[in-house]
């Protein structure tokens, strides 16, 4: 396991698999802000694409421009094979970390199961 | 129809913090995101307002780096300076002053080896500059409020008093821009080659 993904990055990484051909940065934004449910600076989710991008989680390819972004162009991203086993190793680690409990967490941790991992 | 359009100088500011890569899309996002979404809910000062901040938060994430350096020498040395007080502020000055040198050479120089523009330089030196002085403000504050008592006081008076230590991180803003400048030219140079 290389790279475990941080939650930001996780949300990104999973606003471009839900928007599929539509990811591009205005829409990746859109989409980050409504499934963390608060405002998000364009310059974080734009800096950590360019970061994943980086990393080669994704890929990118500009396309064209509308009317109303004044003709200028579009970026849009796409996971990556690497990208897409970062995601499900974050999602392997955060159910191994989960493993035994229940959800959500009350007053006396509730297990599930007694018995330890292994 | 008219478009509501940012205003212009705000728009400039971005471009000139963003790479050449990402200068038409990011801006594009933002503007799409401004007329589309921000301008109907908010009105034009609302929207205006939102579209100040992503810029802020565009140079901050540029600059901070060397923010944080620039502020964090130059709070070392009011601490050295209230809690250690010299004979000579010779050295710590030399050392102080060209090491603010290089940080807002260097703060010039990476922005536009990015952007590949002077400009972008020049804005770096001022916002480093701009944003450092808030940060030495709230920190030259917390070292006040931890030590105040008459021998600091002494010290803080034979040091340049107060009023230099809230004001000299502002006025770097001038030769921020000029060391900005300068590593602009320098970083914008070395792109091409």
């Amino acid at each position: 396991m290389a790279d475990i993904l941080g939650t930001f990055e996780q949300a990104v990484l999973l606003a471009v698999v839900r928007l599929d051909d539509e990811a591009y940065g205005r829409a990746i934004l859109k989409e980050v802000q409504a499934r963390l449910e608060r405002e998000v600076a364009a310059g974080a989710v734009h800096a950590t694409l360019g970061r994943l991008e980086e990393k080669g989680f994704l890929v990118s390819r500009v396309g064209p421009g509308t009317e109303i972004r004044a003709g200028r162009p579009r970026r849009f991203y796409c996971l990556s094979a690497s990208g897409r086993r970062a995601l499900n190793d974050a999602r392997a680690v955060a159910n191994k970390l989960w493993h035994g409990f229940r959800w959500p967490l009350k007053g006396s941790y509730e297990r599930t199961d007694a018995s330890a991992l292994g | 129809m008219n478009e509501p359009t940012p205003p212009r100088w705000a728009e400039t500011f971005l471009r000139l913090l963003l790479n050449s890569r990402d200068r038409e899309t990011v801006s594009g996002d933002l503007l799409e995101e401004y007329r589309e979404n921000i301008h109907p809910q908010r009105g034009q000062g609302g929207a205006d307002r939102w579209y100040l901040s992503q810029v802020a938060g565009f140079a901050f994430r540029g600059n901070w780096l060397w923010a944080a350096l620039l502020s964090g020498s130059f709070i070392t040395r009011t601490a050295l300076d209230w809690f250690v007080p010299p004979s000579n502020f010779y050295t710590r000055s030399f050392v102080s002053t060209w090491l603010a040198v290089a940080i807002l050479f260097c703060a010039g120089f990476y922005a536009s080896w990015q952007s590949g523009l002077l400009r972008s330089g020049v804005l770096a030196g001022i916002a480093t500059t701009l944003f450092s002085a808030v940060i030495c403000a709230v920190g030259t504050g917390c070292l006040l409020a931890i030590r105040h008592d008459a021998p600091t006081l002494d010290a803080i008076q034979g040091s340049g008093g107060l009023a230099e230590v809230f004001t000299l991180p502002l006025l770097l803003v001038i030769p921020g821009t000029f060391l900005g400048a300068v590593g602009g030219l320098m970083g914008g140079t070395a792109r091409r080659f």
